[in-house]
């Protein structure tokens, strides 16, 4: 992650936990990063990526793991969902990619 | 090119996922992000954990910016 960041590149995390509940998880894993709260599931819906879950036989919609990268114009440049969105080795190649010239 | 490889590889990946979901046959396939590579990342504005809006427009020019959706926080992933 010191790595993603390093690279010209900032790190959101999205969920549709409360500010508070990010507050206390930010501080109990350390991250650096701001975690952003979608409690409307306004972003989740947009981005199509709301998610049926059965916990115990309650049914609730929640993100499904996702790491999108977005380049300096705003552009889409990678997409993975799953549970290998998990490793953001393949979004830092993905960043590191964007520096170099085009064309190579 | 290296771009194109990247797109085809998440393309694959992505055909790979959608598979997984529909053999898991459950309600509506409504995970899976119909935004590909390309597509102008749709904006948003959201409260951090420090109580800040962020807005995504706002690294445009600047920075590029992962987003990485999570399911719960405490759930460790």
């Amino acid at each position: 992650m010191a790595k993603l960041e390093a690279s010209d590149t900032v790190v959101l995390g999205i969920s549709l936990d409360s500010p508070a509940a990010n507050a206390a998880f930010a501080e109990k894993i350390g991250v650096t990063f701001p975690l952003l709260s979608d409690m409307d599931k306004e972003v989740l819906t947009a981005y199509g990526i709301l998610k049926p879950y059965d916990v115990k036989g309650s049914k609730f919609k929640w993100a499904e793991r996702t790491t999108i990268v977005v380049d300096k114009e705003g552009k889409i440049q990678h997409v993975e969902q799953g549970d290998s969105a998990v490793d953001p080795n393949s979004a830092l190649s993905v960043c590191t990619g964007l520096h170099k010239p085009h064309g190579q | 090119m290296k771009r194109f490889v990247t797109a085809i590889t998440s393309l694959f990946l992505l055909l790979a996922l959608a598979g997984q979901f529909s053999a898991a046959g459950q309600e509506e396939a409504i995970a899976k992000t119909n935004l590909k590579v390309g597509d102008v990342a749709p904006d948003f504005t959201l409260t951090s954990n420090k109580w800040e809006k962020v807005k995504l427009s706002d690294f445009r020019g600047k920075k590029n910016v992962v987003l990485a959706f999570y399911v719960l926080a405490f759930t460790g992933g």
